[in-house]
């Protein structure tokens, strides 16, 4: 399969920084992927989520070298609004999301493509579209200020997908979401995988990055310190070294292997581990 | 900003909420101007009783009239005072007060001020109740507003809210670190003022990351082909009500030079 998003030898220094916020990323995700991005605070996740929407170089100034590619096109040669039209991206504070300037959800939703010029009987048919699988038909005619958190989330994922993109880009967007609302959100955006689209998303649930993601990035203070399956990265012994957190699922099965208990590769599912305790046990 | 407007054809002020919103705009601004233009105390009470008329009208009566008289009273006494008593344009006596006396000149020319304050006050309040900001912005833009210049409308309207809300949050995380937010003003007021750099660095903050999400969506494209989600109004009696604001100041204007060639009395 091609891919959609082909990473080389990228490294940036935001200005005035000391060190590089990236170093030497290289990797590639192909098209319908679904990429998981973890690590430690300041490994430089956001940097690596903000150049592939082209915040970094053209909103970040710095110094970088190597190259970000989406859909073939380098990003440091488009502009950011350009880059819009096929990368969508979701932040993490959902408040920031919004454009204050919708009185109603209809008008959150139909802000970006006001901006790309469509037509107000398209903006209707896509809003119409987006808002089923949303949850969102209800709270079209409220006022997006007096929504919950999980709703606004809701909202600005709504906002970033009517532009139909083809990558989507969710930095740590359900983090400050509880449990359910954060469930909700990365339910949807499973979906929207299943149905095609490719998917970047920082997340700290290594349980949930471990069950959904075809392939994982582990960064630790810059550096590319694994990329690959979810098996091949947190099978990795020497991961938590650098300061990546794993699923409770592998340290589990580990610990039955250092224990002479169990053996084979790593569990990253609740069954599998599950399954791997009950041998162990002889059950 | 102002809520939208619940579409109800048979809510008293339909018809108004119905009128395109720069046609609004611009009759409150031309029924303001004429009142400075031609500032007669006279025609200017005329204009605020039709402005309280209206407001009756529509069933906003009470938040008029509160607005009105809590707005008028003070501004209109103090106007008196200053312009009433101190004038030097005073000439013919109309009251001692003791202390100082009561000049024709200032006391008209302070009523013909605060009619116009009122004028001013009371159009917009109208306005305001009548008219969705989204929708006025969206027919601004239409009508040759840059996008951007729509946006700072907009959004500035929309900062003070999240604002507030910040500013409760950041309120409720000292409170529980035992800040006292109780007791006389004097004391508010002190267990505010340290509260103001939070609230100010985390908007400044927020800016960033919203900045950010404007260009994510696009915000730096194309302004020419903007387009928006809101169906901006227009009806039958906009025409009229422009024609007969526009006529509004071609008269009062004509009543200025009247006056000023001694045809007409101020």
């Amino acid at each position: 399969m091609d891919s959609i998003i082909k990473v080389d030898d990228f490294s940036f220094r935001y200005r005035d920084a000391k060190r590089c916020a990236v170093r030497h990323l290289d990797f590639e995700v192909p098209e319908g992927g679904f990429l998981c991005v973890v690590g430690p605070n300041g490994s430089g996740k956001s940097t690596l989520c903000n150049a592939l929407v082209g915040l970094v170089p053209h909103h970040f100034n710095g110094k970088g070298r190597g190259s970000v590619r989406v859909l073939g096109q380098k990003v440091a040669d488009q502009t950011i609004a350009q880059i819009s039209c096929n990368v969508g991206f979701v932040f993490q504070n959902p408040f920031n999301q919004l454009s204050y300037t919708a009185g109603t959800v209809a008008e959150e939703l139909a802000y970006g493509l006001g901006n790309h010029g469509v037509p107000r009987d398209e903006m209707v048919r896509r809003i119409e579209q987006i808002a089923g699988p949303l949850h969102l038909e209800g709270l079209l005619d409220r006022n997006p200020l007096e929504l919950s958190g999980g709703q606004i989330q809701r909202v600005a994922l709504g906002s970033t997908l009517i532009m139909n993109p083809r990558v989507l880009v969710l930095d740590e967007c359900t983090t400050q979401l509880d449990p359910l609302g954060s469930e909700e959100i990365f339910d949807i955006v499973k979906k929207l995988n299943e149905d095609g689209m490719t998917v970047v998303m920082v997340d700290h649930d290594m349980e949930r990055v471990a069950r959904c993601a075809d392939h994982v990035l582990a960064l630790s203070r810059g550096n590319q310190v694994a990329f690959g399956t979810p098996e091949e990265v947190f099978g990795d012994p020497a991961l938590e070294e650098h300061g990546v957190d794993i699923p409770d699922y592998v340290r589990i099965s580990r610990t039955l292997e250092d224990e002479g208990l169990a053996s084979g590769p790593v569990t990253l599912t609740e069954g599998a581990c599950a399954e791997r305790v009950g041998k162990a046990l002889g059950r | 900003m102002s809520q939208r407007p619940v579409a109800d054809d048979t809510a008293r002020d339909a018809w108004l909420v119905a009128l395109n919103p720069t046609a609004k705009v611009a009759s409150v601004l031309v029924l303001g101007l004429a009142s400075i233009v031609f500032p007669s105390p006279i025609l200017g009470a005329l204009i605020v009783v039709a402005l309280f008329a209206l407001a009756a009208a529509m069933g906003y009566f009470r938040p008029f009239a509160k607005l009105m008289i809590g707005f008028g009273i003070p501004v209109t006494l103090m106007l008196l005072l200053i312009q009433g008593c101190y004038s030097p344009q005073n000439v013919t006596v109309i009251a001692d007060l003791g202390f100082a006396r009561l000049g024709l000149e200032g006391t008209l020319y302070a009523l013909s001020t605060v009619v116009t304050l009122l004028t001013f006050l009371g159009g917009f309040y109208l306005m305001n109740r009548t008219t969705y900001t989204g929708e006025l912005v969206a027919d601004l833009t239409e009508r040759g507003l840059p996008p951007k210049a729509g946006y700072l409308v907009l959004a500035s309207l929309n900062v003070v809210p999240q604002m507030k809300r910040r500013m409760a949050t950041i309120q409720e995380a000292q409170v529980a670190r035992g800040l006292d937010m109780g007791g006389d003003i004097i004391s508010r007021v002190r267990a505010t003022v340290p509260l103001l750099g939070p609230v100010v660095m985390s908007s400044l903050a927020d800016a960033e990351e919203r900045s950010m999400m404007l260009e994510t969506h696009g915000f730096h494209l194309n302004e020419r082909a903007h387009t928006s989600y809101v169906v901006v109004r227009h009806a039958t009696a906009d025409k009229p009500l422009v024609i007969a604001s526009a006529v509004v100041l071609v008269l009062s204007v004509a009543a200025r030079i009247a006056s000023v060639a001694g045809v007409l009395p101020l």
